[in-house]
Parts: structure tokens; C-alpha cells; sequence
């Protein structure tokens, strides 16, 4: 009894809406070249501070209408060059955002790409920039080499031909100085993680402006796939202790005011909190889904779907946690 | 079948294949019809008249076969009643939470449930015979599909809930996580549980225990999965009895809701799996008057 992913059931009216994306894509498929035409990326860049702009992505989860555009990138003009933090979701993007760069930046050769880490809609545009300039720390090189491949096979899946041709690259330069001179400016390396094993911080050491990748998060609910909400929280300590003028999260608008860590460092521990509570009263994961979000984050873009897949990424470690060893006999 | 004792039905079946159809006489082409008619009028009205199959709400393609086979004998009826909580994308297809609430039903003998589009579709069938008619557990999904829920109540009625969960690929052909550490039959069996007093006649009791609930369908790995949890209470009656299938999660995480009274009580569990491997743990509730 193997039934193809094509034939998937036609649902109910309520139901149906789940699977929209899941139409939305076999419909791609079909239609092909007439579709793919309609599926580009409207990137823009945003100036947020002397030479560097951030291409702002919707604060929601991938789905085919925003076709993996939910993420911040940016790039930092340099005296002989251009820098790149982070690449996007997918080839298609990648391309995109090489493209704009082109236009605010003529003429200038794109001398460095970071990844901060390693969730796929950070490091899928890798493929459109030259590999020997792509940089990230060991840690998160082997991650994206040992995960990469699934992360790509689920985001075809979510946004079909969003994702045409796209392959994971992993970068090739592992990173382990505290700083770089790349093109004539220097940049600081923090080696930090939480958010995921492994996470970037970049700080360009002429302007004050901090990449911190996805360890903060603006009016967007923090994701929590690999968190470590304990490390995590001593690590956004860390974060608010680097000098910087300006702070862009890797979702949601750049924060001048240190407000995205306060928000994320905030909503994690209630989220902590929450799920501890949860577990120790033996509520099973569906019924804590269902429990209440303090209307201080209502704000928060996509906080029910978060909340929910974090009762999936952090129920298994507090029940290991919460829950006594008993005696078995055998 | 001998050629020498021929029956009408191979003849029939050759008709309809149309093999040898030449060998047959008009006359007995004519019979074989008339025959095949008559019969296929035997059996649909002996079909109806056992139960009429309502449309599934969901149009899943295996809603007859899951139902003929898992849900067999008896009406059947969807029934809003037999609540199934699941969440609508599976964030991991080897852990699907799905929590199902049939308390609303009186004299619940059996609940099934079934994800149609699993290369092994039945999950586990449960018996609450001191409990509430509730479960909480973790299931692997192959791919999206239905799920329903079948509840016979004491009338001999299927009552049917569902849901549809949204999923990436491959939860019950990949190896289980365990497979990762050469030590893993050293854990086997460890478990955590909490039980607690949730008022003066119910308790909630969660378990989780290590197992890795290998389905057969990864590639070099055989078979091995827990298929038996019982639990007893203190004077040995049978709170809910639990038939556990391939498709249950590694780590089996379950969450039941005995009926007890109001002095402390001890929850006696008892699984096996498929190698005839036995784990036994009590589980003790408090009594009302301690709350």
C-alpha cells in the first residue's frame, strides 16, 4: 500500500486550508516555465546605517505566497569590496539578492559571505556566491554538511518551485579569529551559540552595527528547532554586552534600542516557564499547544505556529528533565 | 482448483480476466453472468445490510480499507464527540503528538487508531476498562495523512474522530535514533513517568520509555517493537489494556487517565515487546485527602 505524496487526500473545508501550500505547489509543478516566470523575489535594500543595508524578509514562516523571503540578510559596503551576511533560503534568492547588491553596490566584487548559522532560509542562497568566499565556523560548517541535505528536501516540500535548482553548499572557510580585515574593514567575531550548537555574531568595527543572526528576533517569534533555551539565555547576556550602535536580528526591523533582546530573552523564558509548568502537570503536547500566549507577545509575527513546533523541539528535554527515573523490574 | 471439478467461480474469473474466454460455451458464458450477477447482488446487499460506510469527511482513498479492516462489524458513524487533537504539519514525523478525548462517550469498550496513508496504518487499539476513554501518545507518520479514530462503545457502534497531520517524508522507513549509539539495548526499557491525583476519582499518568520501536521498513533492521501495556491497579483489576503497533513513536510516550478512588493508590504497569522482553513498574498516586 504506497500511495505518492500526489495523491495526498482531499480534505475538509477547515483542513484544506493547512494543506494550501501543498496545492499550491503540485500546481507549480504542472504549470512549470509559465509559473516560474510569476515567482520572483521584489527584494529591496534598506540603508540602516553608513554603506549598509538589510534586505528586510516578512516576519512569518515559509510558505508558497512569500516563497521563503521570511529572513534578514544584509550587506556592508567595504573600502575594496562588499561583505554579505547570510544568503537567503534558496538559490532563487540567492540570485535575487546578488542582483541587488549589483545595483547598490556597482562595480564592486563581493569579497566575503558569512553564515551565521545554520537553518536553512540562512545559508540556501550559498550556491549564487563564489564558494572559496564563503565563511562560518566549524561547527556550523559541519552542521549544514550533516543536516543541509534534509533541511533542503523540507523546503522544496514547503515552497516547491520557490526552491528550483537549489543545493546546499556548505562555506569553506571555517572561521576562528576574534577578527578579520576583509576588503580594507575590520569585522569582530563572537563565537556564541543557543538559538542553535553553533551561532555567528559580527559586528562591523567601523559603524558599531551587530549581525546577530537568529540569536534575536524583533515583533517575530524566536524559532527553537536546535535552541538551547539555557545557553541561550546566557549567551543574549553576552549579546547586550557587545558594544555596538545598532542591532539588525536575524528577523524583524534593526533595533537601535536593544529592544530585540529584551523581547527574545523575555518570550524564552516564558516559553521555558511555560512548558516546564506543562510537563510537570503531565500535559500531553497537544494540550499544551493549546494553552494561553501572554498578550505581550500578540505583537510577535507568527507566535501561535512557533509556540506550537517549540512544544515539539523542547517537550523531550524537559521530560528527561522533569519527569523521576523509576525502577524497572524485569 | 482442479480442471477435473470445475466450479462455476474460476469460470468466472477467467471471464473476467479474459483468459480462456474461448474455451467456454455460449451457454456457460451465459451461466458464469448470471451466476457472477447473482452473487455480486449477494454480497453488495449482504454488505448493506450488515452497515452503510459513511463518506469520510476527509475523501481519504483508504477510508473503506481502514474501516473493513480495522474497524470491522458493528454501525459506524463520525461522531464530533471522539475529539483528536493532533497538530495540522508534523515538526517531526517520528514524534507526532496526537491526543485523543472520547470522555464525552459512555461505556467505551475499544479505541483504534489508524493513519491511512502509513505503509503500516494501525497504531494501537486500546481497552479502558477502569479509565477514561483518553489517550495521549506519539506516532510516526510516512507521509501527510489522515488519521482516524475509531470508538466502539458498548452497542457495538464505531464512533470515528479524525484529523489530517501535514508531514515530511519517511517516519517509519528511516532507523531509529537509537540505532546511533552501539550501546542502545543497555537503556533499553529505562523509563520516566509522573502520575498525579488530577481530582477525587481520576488520576493522569504520563510514561515515556526507551525502545526504538523499529517497524521492520528500515533497511537491515528486523521487527522489534513494544506491542503490550497493561495497567492494574492496587487490587489487580484492569485499568486499560493497550495492543501497541509499528507505527508508535521511539521512546513510546503515553498519557492515560485511570479511574481511582479517593484513598492513595498504586498503578501497576506491565509492557512486553516483540522479543518477549517484560517491563514492570508501579506508579503511586496520592490519596485525595493529602492534596
Amino acid at each position: 500500500m504506497i500511495v505518492t505524496r500526489h495523491s495526498a487526500v482531499p480534505v475538509s473545508r477547515s483542513r484544506r486550508r493547512a494543506l494550501q501550500w501543498f496545492a499550491a505547489g503540485c500546481g507549480c509543478a504542472v504549470c512549470g516555465s509559465l509559473h516560474a516566470t510569476l515567482l520572483d523575489f521584489d527584494l529591496s535594500a534598506v540603508e540602516i546605517a553608513s554603506k549598509t543595508w538589510a534586505v528586510l524578509g516578512r516576519s512569518e514562516y515559509f510558505d508558497m505566497d512569500n516563497g521563503g523571503n521570511i529572513v534578514n540578510v544584509a550587506f556592508v559596503e567595504v573600502p575594496d569590496g562588499v561583505v554579505v551576511i547570510d544568503s537567503g533560503p534558496s538559490k532563487r534568492f540567492g540570485d535575487a539578492l546578488r542582483l541587488l547588491i549589483e545595483k547598490t553596490v556597482p562595480n564592486k566584487p563581493i569579497l566575503r559571505v558569512y553564515n551565521t548559522h545554520h537553518h536553512p532560509d540562512h545559508f540556501l542562497g550559498n550556491q549564487s556566491f563564489d564558494a572559496s568566499l564563503i565563511a562560518a565556523p566549524q561547527k556550523v560548517i559541519d552542521n549544514i554538511s550533516m543536516e543541509g541535505n534534509d533541511f533542503a528536501d523540507n523546503m522544496y516540500r514547503l515552497l516547491g518551485d520557490w526552491m528550483r535548482g537549489t543545493l546546499p553548499v556548505a562555506p569553506t572557510l571555517a572561521l576562528d579569529a576574534d577578527s578579520e580585515d576583509v576588503g580594507g574593514r575590520t569585522f569582530s567575531l563572537f563565537y556564541l551559540s543557543g538559538h542553535t550548537s553553533s551561532d555567528l555574531v559580527i559586528r562591523d568595527d567601523e559603524t558599531g552595527v551587530v549581525f546577530s543572526g537568529d540569536l534575536a528576533f524583533l515583533f517575530r517569534a524566536p524559532t527553537t528547532p536546535h535552541a538551547d533555551i539555557a545557553v541561550w539565555r546566557t549567551t543574549l547576556q553576552t549579546l547586550d554586552g557587545i558594544d555596538k550602535s545598532l542591532l539588525l536580528p536575524g528577523h524583524g526591523p534593526s533595533d537601535p534600542n536593544g529592544e530585540a533582546i529584551a523581547q527574545t530573552a523575555d518570550y524564552i523564558d516564558w516559553l521555558h516557564g511555560q512548558l516546564s509548568e506543562a510537563v510537570s502537570a503531565g500535559l500531553t503536547m497537544n494540550e499544551a499547544m493549546q494553552l494561553a500566549i501572554p498578550a505581550r507577545f500578540e505583537g510577535l509575527g507568527v507566535v501561535r505556529t512557533e509556540y506550537e513546533r517549540s512544544v515539539v523541539h523542547l517537550y523531550p528535554a524537559l521530560e528527561d528533565s522533569l519527569f523521576p527515573l523509576i525502577q524497572i523490574e524485569r | 482448483m482442479s480442471s477435473g471439478n470445475m466450479s462455476m467461480t474460476p469460470r468466472i474469473v477467467w471471464a473476467t480476466l479474459g483468459i480462456r474466454v474461448c474455451t467456454l460455451s455460449v451457454t456457460a458464458l451465459k451461466r458464469a453472468t448470471a451466476l457472477a450477477v447473482l452473487m455480486l447482488s449477494i454480497s453488495v446487499s449482504g454488505t448493506s445490510l450488515a452497515r452503510e460506510l459513511p463518506a469520510d469527511p476527509l475523501d481519504s482513498v483508504m477510508w473503506e480499507s481502514m474501516a473493513n479492516r480495522f474497524m470491522p462489524e458493528g454501525d459506524i458513524v463520525f461522531d464530533d464527540r471522539v475529539k483528536v487533537m493532533a497538530p495540522l504539519f508534523a515538526e517531526n514525523q517520528f514524534h507526532v503528538p496526537i491526543t485523543i478525548d472520547a470522555t464525552e462517550l459512555d461505556d467505551v469498550e475499544e479505541i483504534v487508531v489508524v493513519a491511512d496513508l502509513n505503509p503500516i496504518p494501525l497504531v494501537l487499539n486500546m481497552r479502558p476498562k477502569a479509565a477514561l476513554s483518553y489517550i495521549g501518545l506519539r506516532l510516526k507518520l510516512q507521509q501527510t495523512s489522515p488519521i482516524h479514530v475509531g470508538v466502539r462503545t458498548a452497542d457495538g457502534t464505531w464512533r470515528v474522530g479524525y484529523a489530517v497531520v501535514d508531514a515530511a517524508g519517511g517516519g517509519c522507513t528511516a532507523p531509529a535514533a537509537a540505532h546511533g549509539n552501539s550501546n542502545w539495548m543497555k537503556t533499553l526499557g529505562e523509563t520516566r513517568a509522573l502520575a498525579s491525583r488530577a481530582d477525587a476519582g481520576t488520576a493522569r499518568m504520563t510514561l515515556r520509555m526507551r525502545h526504538p520501536m523499529d517497524t521492520g521498513l528500515a533497511a537491515g533492521i528486523p521487527a522489534f517493537y513494544m506491542n503490550e501495556l497493561e495497567v492494574k491497579n492496587n487490587a489487580g483489576e484492569v485499568v486499560a489494556q493497550l495492543d501497541l503497533f509499528e507505527p508508535v513513536s521511539e521512546n513510546p510516550t503515553f498519557t492515560l487517565r485511570p479511574k481511582i478512588g479517593e484513598e492513595a493508590e498504586t498503578l501497576h504497569v506491565s509492557t512486553r515487546d516483540t522479543e518477549g522482553n517484560v517491563f514492570d513498574f508501579p506508579l503511586s498516586v496520592p490519596a485525595f485527602a493529602d492534596l
